[in-house]
């Protein structure tokens, strides 16, 4: 129970998850639990020790996502996206910032492989393999919108406020993104923009690859957060930011295109929540089995049994559905883009309770920072906004399950 | 130079495990298995001879059920290069198990054969011990550290009261200590390359050996389970206690 049923499993993502939990228990755990203040050390560059992205490296979890002709790993297609599932789940359980930091080099790594021409993909890939602290990042929230954007139905009026013009043999980039996981400490960015403001959002924004240091790119702040505070997310001003024309990856349907990173990354997001989850459990399964009031254990009080329960139940029911819609994206399912809508907000409200029994059952304790449940509680809070928020994941849920109607433009009915 | 390195699949050493309530063993039903950790260590010697240049081909071999290929196969992901699964799905004695490995060696002729120093679950420590008696092979067991100078290996062994060092030919047969060294995380890239490493299978039969048990297993039962400790209210109380009831006054 609680963890991923290795029937499931195909052999080598038992020894996947094997050696990602060992790392975790042996190396990540350990740090977190005696180095509590180092998340509130304010230069974030000297918040996580660079031994624990070194470990990370050791076991090849920082490059999935890297085809093996670049020296990467091909993971069983089939079955990709439920493996990224499995290790970040399994990475999240230690900390769910390691693990942010961690698949957002999978996930623009899907991009690239897909989008990026081969000449930049062996410039780039072998520069992501060689060094441990190579970060991806994906740019596509603005100061003025992101997953609400998709709300006002494709319109000219909801495209992005950042845009790309050609120039030559170059394009320049001008605008703003912001709320950008990684974005603080990456190496190379994946930008979207617009490049034509007569159509709609689908049909005119356009994706580039624009490396840390390019002129014209400045990243302005780090953005500190309530959760994952181990993973750096920042803000970034093109100005004039001149990029050569193969740096283009997607002409005009760069959102429509990116829709396999968008379905795995919701499943990853739900997936590294589940981990959350279940590193809440395992804590206060031990804490309640040891701690004794009123002469007995704390779970031989009915009370606390009973929330215990909805701890496990909620925990299982978060994996099944996010098994299911991992399976569907694998699948190419047609409904895999609600499912998987589904398995995000539904984990995160479900792994939020969770958390907030954790924290209850831990009494005082759980409030208080160098016990590590108080840290579990904002880091599962971070998930109820991160890739879009609950609402937003609702109503793509309704605009997917109805496009003729609830998907059409809100404007006044014809 | 050619190693072979023997691996045992047993249940995990950070879950605890439950003796049947017939007695008749350990209930290793849904229980989380896993190589012996000084096999892992062996393993890992292995490879790092490898790496050093010294190996140029190491051999994995385990003797047990269906499920022991997994084993095999976490030895290959951390850097073995082929695998031998000499299946039994009933016990097999350490005797046995060194007679399959003499057999094995006798096909094989690797020039180091490494061993875990003991398998955690039954604590035997026999079966490095009878292979090198098998073979007429020298023996350096307990080892913490191993030195290749040309035909013949230095192995540092860990004994009561200190180190003793042994010089012995080649071949020779080694039982890894704990200290030997920290093996490695099999990493993920190394895990999906290992899928494409052969591993063969085999039965004792095919070796003529007969595995039937020697020893009849009385009975497994846990440990007594310890009695909550009392809160004295003062020295008096304790020194009393102790010459009283603990008896060690």
């Amino acid at each position: 129970m609680i963890h991923a049923d290795d029937g499931i499993l195909s052999q080598e993502q038992r020894l996947m998850r094997d050696s990602c939990r060992s790392f975790v228990d042996d190396v990540v755990t350990p740090f977190i639990r005696s180095n509590w203040q180092r998340e509130w050390d304010m230069s974030p560059g000297e918040r996580l020790p660079s031994a624990i992205l070194e470990g990370a490296e050791a076991i090849g979890v920082r490059t999935l996502g890297v085809p093996e002709e670049f020296g990467g790993i091909d993971l069983e297609k089939e079955t990709e996206v439920r493996t990224f599932a499995l290790i970040s789940e399994e990475i999240a359980r230690g900390d769910s910032g390691l693990a942010d930091k961690l698949v957002q080099n999978w996930k623009v790594s899907i991009v690239l492989r897909q989008f990026a021409p081969k000449h930049l993909q062996e410039k780039w890939f072998p520069r992501l393999l060689e060094d441990p602290k190579f970060l991806l990042a994906h740019c596509l929230t603005e100061p003025r919108g992101a997953s609400d954007r998709w709300l006002p139905y494709n319109v000219p009026e909801a495209s992005m406020h950042t845009k790309a013009v050609l120039d030559g043999d170059h394009w320049v980039i001008n605008g703003r993104k912001q709320f950008i996981s990684n974005g603080f400490d990456a190496s190379l960015y994946v930008v979207y923009a617009n490049t034509d403001p007569s159509v709609g959002m689908l049909q005119g924004t356009s994706s580039f690859l624009v490396p840390r240091g390019t002129p014209g790119l400045t990243i302005t702040k780090c953005n500190e957060t309530m959760g994952c505070r181990f993973m750096n997310n920042g803000e970034l001003v093109f100005e004039d930011c001149r990029v050569p024309a193969d740096h283009l990856l997607v002409k005009s349907t760069a959102l429509a295109s990116a829709g396999q990173y968008f379905r795995a990354g919701k499943i990853i997001q739900a997936a590294k929540n589940l981990g959350v989850g279940v590193a809440c459990f395992e804590r206060t399964a031990d804490y309640v089995q040891n701690y004794v009031q009123g002469g007995r254990i704390l779970i031989k009080h009915q009370a606390v049994a009973l929330r215990l329960a909805d701890m496990a139940t909620r925990i299982e029911a978060v994996r099944s559905l996010v098994e299911r819609a991992a399976k569907a994206v694998d699948e190419a399912h047609p409904d895999a883009d609600i499912l998987c809508n589904m398995a995000k907000v539904y984990a995160s409200e479900e792994i939020m309770k969770v958390a907030t029994h954790a924290l209850e059952l831990h009494g005082g304790n759980g409030a208080m920072l160098e016990f590590g449940i108080e840290k579990l509680f904002r880091d599962a809070a971070i998930f109820l906004h991160m890739d879009a928020t609950v609402d937003v994941s609702r109503m793509k849920i309704i605009k997917n399950m109805f496009p003729a109607t609830a998907g059409k433009y809100a404007g006044p009915e014809s | 130079m050619k190693v072979v390195v023997a691996v045992k699949r047993v249940a995990d050493p950070n879950v605890k495990v439950r003796a049947l309530a017939d007695g008749s063993g350990v209930d290793l039903a849904n229980v989380k298995m896993t190589m012996n950790p000084f096999d892992e260590i062996a393993v890992e010697e292995a490879v790092r001879l490898k790496e050093a240049g010294h190996a140029t081909e190491i051999v994995v071999v385990s003797v047990g059920p269906e499920k022991s290929a997994e084993t095999l196969r976490t030895a290959l992901a951390m850097g073995a290069d082929r695998g031998l699964l000499v299946r039994s799905d009933a016990v097999v004695e350490p005797l046995a198990v060194a007679k399959i490995l003499k057999a094995v060696a006798e096909t094989e002729k690797p020039d180091l054969i490494i061993v875990g120093k003991q398998a955690i679950d039954d604590d035997a420590n026999q079966t490095g011990q009878m292979l090198a008696a098998l073979l007429g092979w020298g023996q350096g067991t307990f080892a913490s550290k191993i030195a290749i100078g040309g035909a013949a290996i230095e192995v540092t062994r860990e004994v009561d009261g200190g180190l003793q060092t042994v010089n012995l030919p080649l071949p020779a047969l080694v039982t890894a200590d704990l200290r030997l060294n920290e093996p490695r995380y099999a990493s993920l890239p190394n895990i999906m390359k290992a899928k494409k490493k052969p591993i063969d299978e085999k039965t004792p039969a095919d070796y003529g050996v007969a595995v039937e048990p020697r020893l009849t297993v009385v009975r497994v039962h846990e440990p007594a389970t310890r009695k909550a400790g009392i809160k004295v209210g003062s020295v008096a109380e304790l020194v009393d206690k102790l010459r009283t009831e603990a008896g060690v006054l």
